[in-house]
């Protein structure tokens, strides 16, 4: 059976399709050719003067996984309304920063987006994180596996190992974990803090192992680009949240000798310390250098006020952090000789010096960034704000206006030290586009999302062009989900399951000698435990592999 | 366990540490403590469906239980000891009888959340502490009594990357009649009342913030030990501090886990230190995180709850008693339950890593691993029965 969806604008960057009125057919899930005049179209969707996009990617959000479930635990009042009926939810609700994952999935759909990418799976974590994500109903999904602190790649990279063998280690945990990129949170930091090292710059040794961060980037962004995944190494730089640390991140674009990088949530790594309270914005320099580096990738990672919870990997930053807590309480964790974790609940308030200033710094990013296909919108769900928020993000990118108003009402002293109300730019459609749907696909390297060409998965968002953007991109009119609607007026009305996206590079198992060798002598599960296997995935038939890797 | 099974990585889920290494070879579970080795060898007592006592067939159990639940106002589902995959299948029914849910260890779990939830903590997992840790204090407990494995596992390891575990000090610190033999002879014992706890510990991080104090002793523990056990803390480069929620059996015991949690703190200021909850059994780190995640909560505390019908779910402790009396029973349990007999309703179900496969979470959290079959004993999985059941229920 066919459907047609007829007359709609669409908007569509893979294919410089700016606005362009064009009919879509679907069959089996997929965009088609325009069938022969024979085949009977069974549904049609009269889309005239709609504007129609790909389903919306989330390249980076946390959504799954031990961090998120503890901010759960952690955090009862952020749900303490009785009456769930009674309840009137609105973007503001404090539940949205720890959503379940029926929420998550429901809310994601709702708004038009179609995928979302949890960003910090820890191998040893992957069990939890992906039952996690097969409890989440309605969109696709996949995990970045975190590497870079944990020990086993720290002996190998103490011992002067070859590449190959980093290369075979992250092909490895590719497979074992059923990721589809690699994460670096603070390289080589958060090992640092187990040997009580409290801070690590780009050029400072690990002491225990006597290796840098740079070191770390320059062995996993190798890897990644010999291994031949799309996504480029995935970059939590140092020194996140520390006033100065724009130094930093500048210094880490260098540190891949010109690999392709992705550094996330940059906002949270562009402050400077000018000013009578120093700190203050870097927006300029790290937008000058994005422009210049045409390797480096970023998402901002955009604060938005009222109150969230943090949950990072980097237990170094995040033990800092700690004392800024609101609610006052942290659960900090060393986990399993692998990593960290980190969740300090935040409130981040208008009349806060530091907190307006991090609201100005993270759209001075994205609108002097030039290329929409290298900057990519994300709150960093839940640690800037909720993902529910985007709608709201967008607007404030579209509608200078309404962004100048907002700033009138920040923090006097944070407004004296922002340029933002000197910026004129407002992004268009086409770019929104661009960069929650095309670059987004393009970056993590699924080739069949993210475009409305022919093949592609039918996964469609259809809005209807309003002025005011938030109402817009809050409420589309229509969602389908490899061909089926599945979401009408902005709400659910059927519950599918979506899969799985996975990169599996060729590589040399034989790396698997050495590994065992680690497990039996200082882990404590079996390494064959801590693969996840397909039938895990495909949990009954809700779940399914997609494999991104094969040409 | 019948013969010529050859299972080389069985993981046992008899404590929350999930041994992995359990080779199981014909009727002996190697590598298995007591308790292990008592989970692999249960028998199959009793196989049949029970509707008042009397055999019946699972269709006409599952009718008849769904008879009971459509008639009840209040229900709940107790007990909850299963998997990860049992957890899930019961949610749904839980929403759809609009039930309560509690876990067998609900009132242990309690004093960690409360802690966790009021002040937040800093937790290590048990490679960090096998590779890391050269101090660890059992804090009102002997560990071993819940988790028999864990010095042999974790403590005096062969190999460990950062410290040598030959020279790890141990030190147990209150409680009574503790089995400290695990801790080795050179083991430092400070034995107290379990319910003095929280102003030993509350003591002790006075003196690690250098308080001045005249006390000479605390709870019967002299101050120039404690003065000790403070310096002992901070020369260490990563000390763990270890408590079993279980045996800090008294009235305000999440005060104890507080102040576990506040030493913690102190030490971080200058070196490294994290907490170790431990016990952890009949899944219910498991239960606790499917419920989060499926609901944004954890398991509520629901001591004083009164149900008029109860499903009592018990997968591997078959002689817990179900937890409400003279209320219209429903077990779905292990097919060794003493009490079947006597519940309107028993129906025995697979065991997780031994009848079935499963999914756990180590105590620790932080793992989950696979639990494998290890025989044939064609009982229905839990998540099979509740399905049967909710397509009964309206």
């Amino acid at each position: 059976m066919i459907t047609l969806l007829k007359g709609g604008r669409l908007y569509d960057p893979a294919h410089n399709k700016d606005g362009v009125q064009q009919d879509i057919y679907i069959r089996d899930g997929r965009i088609i050719d325009k069938p022969d005049a024979t085949e009977k179209i069974g549904q049609a969707y009269d889309l005239t003067g709609k504007v129609v996009m790909a389903g919306a990617i989330d390249m980076h959000s946390h959504i799954g996984g031990g961090k998120v479930n503890i901010a759960r635990m952690l955090l009862p009042e952020f749900r303490t309304y009785t009456e769930p009926e009674a309840h009137i939810c609105t973007p503001h609700c404090k539940h949205h920063a720890t959503p379940t994952t029926t929420e998550t999935g429901f809310r994601y759909i709702e708004m038009g987006y179609t995928a979302a990418f949890e960003p910090a799976m820890m191998p040893i974590n992957a069990r939890q994180t992906h039952l996690e994500m097969g409890d989440t109903p309605l969109i696709d999904k996949g995990c970045y596996a975190m590497l870079g602190n944990d020990d086993y790649f720290l002996r190998l990279l103490h011992q002067k190992a070859d590449q190959k063998i980093i290369n075979d280690y992250v092909a490895w945990t590719l497979h074992a974990t059923q990721a589809i990129g690699i994460k670096v949170v603070n390289p080589g930091g958060i090992s640092a803090f187990k040997f009580n090292q409290r801070k690590l710059d780009l050029d400072e040794n690990n002491a225990h192992y006597q290796v840098s961060p740079r070191d770390i980037l320059k062995a996993l962004s190798s890897a990644v680009h010999e291994l031949g995944i799309a996504k480029p190494l995935h970059v939590h730089c140092n020194n996140l949240g520390a006033a100065g640390n724009f130094e930093t991140t500048l210094n880490t674009m260098g540190a891949s000798d010109g690999l392709p990088m992705h550094l996330t949530h940059i906002q949270f790594h562009s402050y400077g310390t000018e000013g009578d309270k120093k700190f203050s914005s870097a927006a300029a320099q790290i937008a000058e250098a994005l422009n210049k580096h045409k390797h480096i990738t970023a998402d901002v990672g955009q604060i938005l006020f009222g109150q969230t919870v943090t949950a990072s990997g980097d237990t170094m930053q995040q033990y800092l952090n700690s004392k800024l807590a609101h609610p006052k309480k942290s659960v900090l964790m060393d986990i399993e000789c692998e990593a960290g974790c980190g969740v300090v609940p935040f409130k981040y308030k208008d009349q806060n010096y530091v907190n307006a200033l991090q609201w100005a710094i993270g759209l001075e990013i994205f609108l002097s960034v030039e290329d929409p296909w290298r900057i990519f919108l994300t709150t960093d769900h839940p640690n800037g704000a909720p993902f529910v928020s985007y709608p709201h993000l967008i607007r404030l990118l579209m509608d200078k206006t309404f962004r100048n108003e907002m700033f009138d009402k920040l923090n006097l002293d944070a407004q004296a030290m922002s340029n933002l109300k000197s910026l004129e730019r407002e992004y268009t459609l086409y770019e929104i586009a661009t960069m929650t749907r095309a670059a987004a696909a393009k970056l993590i390297g699924l080739k069949d999302r993210g475009h409305l060409g022919v093949s592609a998965a039918a996964d469609i968002t259809v809005y209807t062009d309003q002025a005011d953007r938030e109402a817009m991109f809050s409420k589309p009119d229509f969602v389908f989900k490899d061909g089926k609607l599945v979401v009408k007026d902005g709400k659910v009305i059927k519950v599918t399951w979506g899969a799985t996206h996975t990169a599996k590079p060729v590589f040399d198992n034989s790396v698997e000698r050495g590994l065992r060798d680690y497990f039996e002598k200082y882990q404590t599960i079996q390494l064959d435990n801590l693969k996840i296997s397909n039938d895990e995935i495909a949990d009954n038939g809700n779940g399914r592999i997609i494999n991104q890797t094969i040409d | 366990m019948s013969s010529n099974i050859q299972i080389p990585n069985a993981t046992c889920p008899a404590c929350g540490l999930l041994c992995d290494d359990i080779r199981i070879e014909d009727v002996t579970a190697h590598n298995a403590c007591t308790k292990g080795i008592a989970f692999f060898s249960q028998a199959i007592a009793n196989p049949q469906p029970l509707v008042s006592g009397k055999p019946s067939s699972l269709e006409e159990a599952v009718k008849h239980a769904a008879g009971i639940l459509s008639q009840s106002l209040r229900p709940m589902i107790a007990g909850l000891s299963t998997d990860i995959h049992g957890m899930r299948a019961l949610t749904p029914l839980a929403t759809k009888l609009k039930a309560d849910l509690q876990h067998i260890n609900q009132a242990s779990l309690q004093h960690n959340m409360q802690t966790m939830q009021s002040a937040g903590w800093f937790t290590t997992t048990l490679s960090e502490v096998k590779n890391r840790a050269d101090v660890i204090v059992c804090i009102g407990t002997d560990i071993v009594t819940h988790n028999p494995r864990f010095f042999e596992r974790f403590v005096w390891a062969k190999n460990a990357m950062f410290t040598d575990p030959n020279t790890r000090k141990i030190i147990y610190l209150g409680g009574e009649k503790l089995d400290t033999m695990h801790g080795r002879e050179c083991a430092w014992v400070l034995t107290s009342r379990i319910a003095d706890l929280p102003d030993i510990l509350a003591t002790l991080n006075a003196l690690l913030l250098n308080k001045p104090l005249k006390a000479s002793t605390v709870a019967g523990i002299a101050m120039t030990d404690l003065q000790k056990l403070a310096e002992t803390l901070k020369q260490a480069k990563y000390a763990v501090l270890a408590w079993a929620a279980k045996d800090l059996d008294f009235p305000h015991a999440s005060l104890a886990v507080q102040q576990i949690t506040n030493i913690v703190a102190t030490l971080n200021q200058t070196t490294r230190a994290a907490g170790l909850p431990l016990g952890g059994s009949d899944g219910d780190y498991s239960i606790n995180n499917v419920h989060a995640w499926r609901t944004g909560k954890v398991l509520p505390d629901l001591t004083d709850a009164k149900p008029d019908a109860q499903v009592w779910v018990n997968s591997f402790n078959a002689d817990a008693p179900p937890s409400f009396c003279h209320t219209p029973t429903i077990i779905l349990g292990n097919a060794n339950t003493p009490w079947s007999n006597h519940a309107d309703v028993f129906i025995p179900i697979a065991t997780p890593g031994l009848d079935c496969n499963g999914t756990m979470m180590r105590v620790d959290s932080s793992i989950s691993l696979p639990l494998k079959q290890v025989r044939e004993s064609g009982l229905p999985t839990l998540a099979d029965v509740v399905r049967k059941l909710e397509a009964l229920l309206p």
